[in-house]
């Protein structure tokens, strides 16, 4: 998948700045602070969210026939009064699949006559995870699939994106859980006010950084996009981008330097 | 799942779309209370009109004004809120990552909701042609072919213009339900399209009766909105029947045509407002985003 020149932006401030980026199969995590335009990345990856300006390109797009994207934004949608079983069995009508398998294979089958709005938090993102991968799409996109979980559903919710990651698959997660980062993705997105920080290969990045973990990582790719984008911090109207990004995204940083590395940045 | 995307593909789609729709509308048990209401509210007009015994028409003289506002009312409440509540939520944003178009998702929710409104809506009134059926004089029970006599069959007909018009306005509410963006506004809009529909349309006719418009035109005229049209059909085609009138009340194939065409008005601009929603507010953002720069 290519995402090529991608700006969006709300009420006119940019949320994603000249972002362009290739992902491979496997595990990628967007990481970077709030508001930096992580769940606007995600949303545009999805289709949900069209860009202002460049262009997305996803594998199988025109093969209306199958899903071609799977998708957890990251407040859990699903309609309440309907039983776990009910929810997957739903989505699972639409594309040929199977809702107990697609249960089993996030741990809920002891829940799956549970309703909804009964279920935990956790389990409500483990269900909207197996949704997501029903139908065995190419592409699935996970927005902060591990928020507001204990350190056993973060593991399970992680582990479980991370065995769906095969050679054939790519699943692009947004997330604040750095050790889950380091144990589970095979490369990162650090996003910093709208634009890319630092990305590719984990291990390649860490290395250039002089660095052993995620957290390491995105405290040296942020302090370096805090340094660059100084010079933009007398801009007024990046507090405005900051404010409107609690829900959208991030603001504009102007140009800056940014360590790019791997194989993502394109 | 392989292959094209047939019509196989879009009828299972389409299917499932509707089965979690009526699913919703069967658990939620504040339609069984309005089905109850209704049938309470129609058996206490009939009864205040001389009771069953009466007939068909004489019951559907009393109960053609309270159906002008109940139903619309009743189809509204079905309809206002079903597409935004997907919307709101986020889920349809993750129905639409699956094979299933915008149209699709629409029809599905449309059908369901007009079973809901044929079971909230039609059963009460059904139920008061069995009533009527069950208590009314002999000759009630014949089944008419020619003006002057009272029949089963003429109740038939005032239920199925009472779907009809029903649908109208479930179809235009699910628009309103496709282009609100809060629960709040959608309840606002609702009211709006409500008084419009079956207010506007005789508020309208009297204007222009007042400015000169020749009184012959007023049957065309009255078939254009719903109101108009579903009350100049069961003058047309029920009351007229047993009861010889002169003139035209209404022009019965464009009443018709009104009634199906507020339907199928609703259904597209439903559609088109769920699929062209977002790419307008991007071209919004194109055009702020070029001012910007």
């Amino acid at each position: 998948m290519v995402v090529d020149d991608l700006t969006r932006t709300y009420g006119g401030v940019p949320v994603l700045d000249s972002v362009s980026l290739t992902f491979g199969s496997g595990l990628t995590a967007v990481i970077g602070p709030n508001g930096s335009g992580k769940s606007t990345l995600l949303g545009a990856l999805a289709g949900t969210v069209p860009p202002i300006t460049g262009e997305i390109r996803r594998p199988n797009a025109e093969d209306m026939s199958e899903k071609s994207i799977g998708y957890l934004p990251q407040q859990v949608p699903f309609r309440e009064g309907f039983t776990a079983r009910e929810t997957l069995a739903f989505y699972a009508r639409l594309v040929d699949g199977d809702p107990d398998a697609a249960l089993a294979s996030v741990g809920l089958s002891d829940a799956a006559d549970k309703a909804v709005e009964d279920l935990s938090g956790g389990m409500q993102r483990l269900l909207g995870i197996a949704q997501a991968m029903l139908g065995d799409p190419p592409l699935v996109v996970l927005d902060e699939p591990a928020s507001g979980l204990d350190p056993g559903m973060r593991e399970r919710a992680f582990r479980t994106a991370a065995t769906y990651a095969t050679d054939d698959v790519t699943v692009v997660v947004s997330t604040h859980n750095l050790d889950l980062v380091d144990a589970h993705a095979d490369r990162v997105v650090m996003l910093a006010r709208g634009r890319v920080a630092a990305a590719g290969d984990l291990n390649v990045l860490c290395d250039e950084y002089g660095v052993d973990t995620t957290a390491a990582l995105y405290e040296a790719a942020g302090r370096d996009a805090a340094l660059s984008g100084t010079a933009d911090d007398a801009n007024p109207s990046r507090s405005g981008a900051a404010a409107g990004d609690e829900q959208n995204g991030s603001g504009d940083d102007g140009d800056r330097d940014v360590h790019v590395t791997g194989v993502s940045e394109r | 799942m392989t292959g094209d995307f047939g019509v196989t593909d879009a009828f299972a789609g389409v299917g499932a779309i509707f089965r979690r729709e009526l699913a919703t509308v069967l658990r939620t048990p504040g339609y069984g209370v309005l089905a109850v209401g209704l049938l309470a509210v129609l058996w206490l007009l009939v009864a205040v009109g001389g009771g069953g015994a009466t007939g068909f028409v004489p019951a559907v003289v009393d109960l053609l004004l309270p159906a002008e506002l109940l139903v619309p009312l009743l189809a509204v409440v079905l309809g206002y809120r079903t597409l935004l509540a997907d919307a709101v939520s986020g889920e349809f944003a993750v129905i639409r990552t699956y094979p299933v178009g915008v149209a699709g998702y629409v029809v599905g929710v449309l059908f369901a909701r007009l079973v809901a409104l044929v079971a909230v809506v039609g059963l009460p009134f059904a139920v008061i042609g069995g009533y009527i059926w069950l208590t009314a004089a002999p000759d009630t029970g014949i089944f008419a072919t020619h003006a002057g006599v009272d029949s089963p069959l003429l109740y038939v007909r005032f239920l199925a213009l009472i779907t009809l018009f029903g649908a109208a306005f479930l179809a235009l509410s699910m628009w309103v339900s496709a282009a609100a963006t809060s629960r709040r506004g959608a309840a606002a809009l609702a009211v709006l399209a409500f008084l419009v529909g079956t207010l506007g349309g005789d508020l309208a006719l009297i204007q222009s009766l007042m400015t000169g418009t020749d009184p012959s035109a007023v049957a065309g005229r009255a078939a254009l909105m719903p109101n108009g049209a579903f009350r100049g059909l069961v003058f047309e085609t029920v009351i007229g029947v047993s009861f010889a009138q002169e003139g035209n009340v209404v022009d019965v194939g464009r009443a018709v045509g009104s009634l199906a065409g507020w339907a199928l008005f609703g259904s597209l601009a439903s559609v088109g407002t769920l699929a062209f929603r977002e790419r307008m507010s991007t071209v919004i953002e194109r055009v702020r985003f070029r001012f910007a720069e």
